[in-house]
Parts: structure tokens; C-alpha cells; sequence
């Protein structure tokens, strides 16, 4: 029980609590540029969305060390209970509830993520809003209840946390794909973007033609112009699920912001 | 088991309806996948034989990497070879 009562876990809870803020910077800045759609050229779009799976779990892990130290160490009293219920701790109430929030929150976005498979996109989706308000909280949380966040080291990497968040949210509405907005029911950025785009979508699924090129002929081709490539497109007489099967009516696809 | 199971093929399908074009099928599986000209998928509907390991192991990352679970892997009986 020496464990419990040198300060060594409380250090811990410290150190961790910066460590998990940088994290999830990170987390919501790749999913900022993976939502946006950067990269394709110097680094791909995937390895973006890789980058951001990954650096979340790892994320998870340190919020794990942060919330069970701070709930094992004995010089300040939390609680168990209150590392999910908010508003219960003795030590700095509002504080730490907010954290509790924050990680709620995450749970939440953490769980559907591992399910994503079995949920519903849009659901997910829904879901994966709530990581920018537990990320927002999760900031709030580290500048009051953190020791070492109001000073020195600690607030220079609290500030700059939050503006990069800041930043990536605001870059994140302002640089908004076009073709993605108001797909989601309570989407932010769709009652935002186009209140009246529900396209009459017709049931029947395109046709698509068999394609007589073969698929390694057909490879797009970066160092041929742009032009060229559309060409070969049109000349292939592969059917385009846009146009052929009028999945969406003639007009309601193509992008506001222009084409790619 | 190995062997029943590289018999018939696989076609790479995208539902039209949740593509939103991120585009990662194109790098993630890029013999399958060609992009049309808004940055859409066009993938063959000629199956692939189950054999071409490279091509459904690539398959199977972009269905993994698809943002928007867009993608399925659909088994058929028989493939011309």
C-alpha cells in the first residue's frame, strides 16, 4: 500500500492528463483533415485515417492510466464512481465532473467506432459529432483541475491544444466537403449547408455495364493530364452510378463548390 | 479448407447511396478501383478469382478503410478463367 500513498500516482494522474491532451489534439486534427479530405498526393488518404484510428487507441490507453491513477491515488478523493458520473467528486466538483463529461462522451465515440461495422453509417456518424464537445470539455477540464496547466510548460501546451482544436474546428466548417453535408439526420454542418437538398431518390439500383477494359488497363494514370484521364473515361463506356441509374436526380449531385 | 475456398471469385460492390467519394478504395485497392471524374468509385463487375490473393487481400483493405462502410466483398460461385 506504499503505492497508494506516495505521491508517485499522483505524478501519474499529472503527467498523463497532459499526455492524453496532446493525444487527442492529434486525434481531432487527423480526423479534421481525414473528414476534409486532405491528402492523395504526398500522403494518402487512408494513411491519414490509419494515422487517426491509431493515435486514438493509443489515447484510450492513456486516458485509462489518467482516470485509474486518479481514482486510486488517495491524496485527492474522487471516488470510483465518480470517473462516469459527473458531478460527485469532493475534490474540485466541477473540475473534475467535466472531465467525467468528456469521458462519457468518449466512451461513447470510442464504443461506436469499435462497432462500426455492425451500426448503422449514420449512426456512427452521429455519434462520432459528440467527439468535438468531449474534446472541448476534455480542454476546459485540463486548464481547472490541471496542477501544472496554469503556469509554465503545462499552460503553453494547454493553449496550444486549444488552438489548434479551435482551429481544426473552425477549418473543419469553413473547408467542409461539399458532396458530404447533411448526410446525417442531425448533422451540424448539413442544417448549416443546404436545409432543403433531400433528393427524391429512386429505388431502382444503375445498371452497370460490364466493362470490357480490363481493370490494370484502365488504372488512372497520375502523369497523364486530367483531360486525358476524363477522356479515357467517357472512351471506356463505363457506366457512372451518378448518371446512369439516377440514383439522385439529374442536378442534385454535382458539387456546389465545383468539380474535382 | 484452403482450397474450397480459393474456388469461385469475388466482386468488389460500393453501395452509391453511402459513397461520399473519400477516395481511399482507390488507393487502398487500386487494380480494383478507378475513380470517375467527381472522385466516385468504378469498379468492374467482372469477378476476380478468389486465387488472386494480392487483389482480394487489397479488397479487403478498402473495405476495412472505407469511411463510410461503402464497400462489401460479394462472393460468386464461378469466375471465368
Amino acid at each position: 500500500m506504499i503505492a497508494l500513498t506516495s505521491p508517485y500516482l499522483w505524478y501519474t494522474t499529472r503527467a498523463t492528463g497532459l499526455v492524453v491532451l496532446v493525444l487527442f489534439t492529434m486525434v481531432v486534427a487527423l480526423g479534421a483533415l481525414v473528414a476534409n479530405r486532405v491528402g492523395g498526393s504526398t500522403v494518402g488518404r487512408f494513411e491519414l485515417n490509419e494515422i487517426h484510428r491509431t493515435v486514438s487507441s493509443v489515447a484510450i490507453v492513456f486516458l485509462g492510466i489518467h482516470i485509474l491513477t486518479t481514482v486510486v491515488d488517495s491524496f485527492v478523493s474522487t471516488g470510483v464512481l465518480s470517473a462516469v458520473i459527473p458531478f460527485i467528486s469532493s475534490y474540485k466538483r466541477v473540475p473534475v465532473a467535466l472531465g467525467t463529461i468528456a469521458f462519457d462522451l468518449m466512451i461513447a465515440v470510442w464504443i461506436s467506432s469499435l462497432a462500426k461495422t455492425r451500426i448503422a453509417n449514420s449512426s456512427w456518424r452521429f455519434i462520432h459529432w459528440f467527439s468535438w464537445m468531449a474534446y472541448a470539455v476534455a480542454v476546459i477540464h485540463a486548464f481547472l483541475t490541471g496542477t501544472d496547466s496554469r503556469h509554465g510548460i503545462g499552460f503553453v501546451v494547454v493553449l496550444a491544444s486549444a488552438a489548434i482544436g479551435a482551429g481544426a474546428g473552425v477549418w473543419r466548417f469553413a473547408a467542409r466537403p461539399a458532396r458530404a453535408a447533411g448526410r446525417t439526420a442531425l448533422s451540424p454542418l448539413g442544417a448549416v449547408v443546404e436545409p432543403e437538398r433531400q433528393p427524391n431518390r429512386v429505388v431502382s439500383r444503375p445498371r452497370i455495364e460490364p466493362d470490357a477494359v480490363p481493370p490494370s488497363a484502365r488504372r488512372r494514370d497520375a502523369s497523364r493530364p486530367a483531360a486525358d484521364n476524363a477522356r479515357r473515361d467517357v472512351a471506356g463506356g463505363a457506366a457512372r452510378p451518378t448518371e446512369t441509374g439516377g440514383v439522385f436526380p439529374r442536378g442534385a449531385r454535382p458539387s456546389r463548390r465545383g468539380r474535382r | 479448407m484452403g482450397v474450397r475456398r480459393r474456388i469461385g471469385g469475388f466482386v468488389l460492390k460500393v453501395n452509391p447511396i453511402l459513397c461520399d467519394g473519400f477516395g481511399h478504395c482507390v488507393e487502398l485497392a487500386p487494380d480494383l478501383v478507378r475513380l470517375d471524374e467527381w472522385g466516385y468509385p468504378i469498379i468492374s463487375p467482372t469477378p476476380v478469382p478468389l486465387s488472386n490473393l494480392a487483389a482480394l487481400e487489397s479488397a479487403r483493405y478498402a473495405v476495412r478503410g472505407c469511411p463510410r462502410q461503402a464497400l462489401a466483398i460479394e462472393r460468386v460461385a464461378d469466375v471465368q478463367p
